[in-house]
């Protein structure tokens, strides 16, 4: 099995993991993905060989998802219905526990820029630099977001009295 | 928070498996001193957790088919690419770029999970968890002592499969992993919390034992995966179809992902002389030019089967 397509594979499936994460919707995070990887293949020629592959790609992931969203709203008048009906329809039966659910609830509450950081981070496992590589931000930056990510998200958790997240061990 | 020179972000860092390592025993002893701390850290790792369970299944899913293609192109236009050949068994590569991305996963999946609370849904998964575990203590019972090591030997392959099948109570096989120099020995049939199981045992040159465990899960559930490091023993776990598969071996997890993959492969090509009630498992397509084979219904005469004598319990 080919080393790189393995590794190509991995962050492709990670892509498709963050996209779902952060759009939450499964046609539109394969189309964020689709898009990110056309322009990955336009400019497959600026990779350098031996640098990092998976922050490249995320850098174009993110990208596309900051064009996206600026062009949507320039829109204004559009009326997205499926982005509304994906907020109100429940996705997975997985979602059957209470803490699954207010996770979700938890992290669609974050500001985007911190909730991208957080699923980077915690999700994704990318590093710090990484973070801040695909951000296009100080490391500072990631840091901070990452923190009151994290304690928003404890908040909240805390406050729907789910005790169950304490862990036993 | 500063009292011991440990910073915020290093405790983020700690979480994230990102600290120096010279920083960690310092972090450590932190922890240890500050229960609130101790406690951010852990609800910290629960929110990875959660973030692995929620999205995880993602990586089950196939893609698109413009993503799929795009994918293809990109490995072909990319310099530093070492093999733009045809790409095999795509599932498998699926499937171990998910397991990486969970084993890689610092802190949170799969692997630092206790036990968190007893909804159907955890259960489901904590079953298939303990069906890895049984598998794991499996391969360390049955591996200490080569006189006990299986039950039926291998010398007859069809009949190890058959009586095995019968116990699990679905059709199940010894996969070939010649290709990955691993000879089948023979096997045994176990009680799990899953039912009946089925141990096969392969040993390679070096007389290293590779387990593979099959049982059948009440209700399938194939988006569960997982890896998990017992002490030496490491094991790869997942549900294909029907069965719930649990690959244990004391080597590195990349070497037992090679394995798996060759599990993997072998148990979609199917059995190499399927008999006729092996079609209703997933996908299975026996090979054209081998006759079915008549299906034994009793216990084949040489067994002696020592579970039998001393059934530790019914399952």
């Amino acid at each position: 099995m080919s080393t790189f397509g393995v590794e190509l594979e991995v962050h492709i499936a990670s892509l498709r993991r963050y996209a779902r994460a952060l759009l939450r919707n499964r046609s539109d995070a394969e189309d964020l993905v689709q898009e990110a990887l056309t322009r990955a293949v336009a400019r497959a020629d600026t990779f350098k060989a031996g640098t990092n592959l998976r922050a490249w790609l995320f850098t174009i992931l993110h990208n596309v998802h900051v064009n996206q969203v600026r062009s949507k709203a320039s829109r204004p008048d559009e009326v997205d219905v499926d982005s509304v009906e994906s907020k109100l329809v429940t996705p997975a039966r997985q979602e059957e526990r209470v803490e699954l659910r207010e996770m979700m609830r938890a992290l669609d509450d974050l500001p985007e820029e911190q909730r991208k950081v957080l699923l980077l981070v915690a999700l994704e496992g990318l590093k710090y630099e990484e973070v801040a590589e695909t951000l296009g931000v100080p490391i500072g930056t990631v840091m901070s977001r990452l923190s009151r990510a994290r304690e928003a998200v404890r908040a909240k958790l805390a406050n729907e009295g789910s005790v169950a997240l304490r862990r036993v061990k | 928070m500063n009292a011991h020179c440990v910073t915020d972000d290093e405790l983020h860092a700690y979480v994230d498996g990102q600290l120096a390592p010279e920083r960690r025993l310092f972090v450590e002893r932190w922890l240890a001193d500050d229960p609130d701390a101790a406690r951010r850290a852990e609800d910290y790792r629960a929110q990875a957790a959660l973030l692995h369970e929620l999205f995880d299944p993602v990586l089950r899913e196939p893609a698109s088919g413009p993503v799929e293609e795009l994918t293809g192109k990109l490995r072909g236009r990319m310099p530093g690419n070492d093999n733009a050949g045809p790409w095999h068994a795509r599932s498998w590569v699926r499937m171990a770029a998910a397991v990486m991305l969970i084993i890689g996963g610092a802190g949170g999946g799969w692997l630092g999970r206790g036990a968190v609370d007893q909804s159907p849904v955890v259960q489901q998964r904590q079953t298939l968890q303990t069906f890895a575990e049984e598998a794991t203590q499996a391969h360390r019972f049955y591996t200490s002592d080569e006189r006990f090591q299986v039950e039926l030997g291998a010398d007859n392959q069809d009949e190890l499969n058959s009586w095995l099948s019968k116990r699990v109570g679905r059709d199940v096989f010894g996969p070939d992993l010649g290709k990955v120099g691993l000879r089948l020995i023979g096997g045994r049939s176990l009680p799990t919390e899953l039912g009946a199981g089925a141990q096969y045992m392969y040993v390679n040159e070096a007389n290293k034992r590779v387990t593979l465990f099959v049982g059948a899960p009440r209700s399938g559930n194939p988006a569960k995966f997982g890896f998990s490091q017992n002490g030496d023993v490491a094991t790869i776990y997942w549900v294909e179809g029907p069965l719930a598969y649990a690959l244990a071996g004391r080597m590195s997890k990349e070497d037992l992902l090679r394995v798996a993959e060759a599990v993997y492969n072998d148990v979609k090509a199917g059995p190499r002389r399927p008999e006729p009630q092996q079609q209703n498992q997933q996908n299975q397509q026996p090979p054209q030019d081998q006759p079915p084979q008549p299906q034994q219904d009793q216990p084949p005469a040489g067994v002696q089967p020592i579970s039998d004598t001393h059934k530790p319990k019914d399952s």
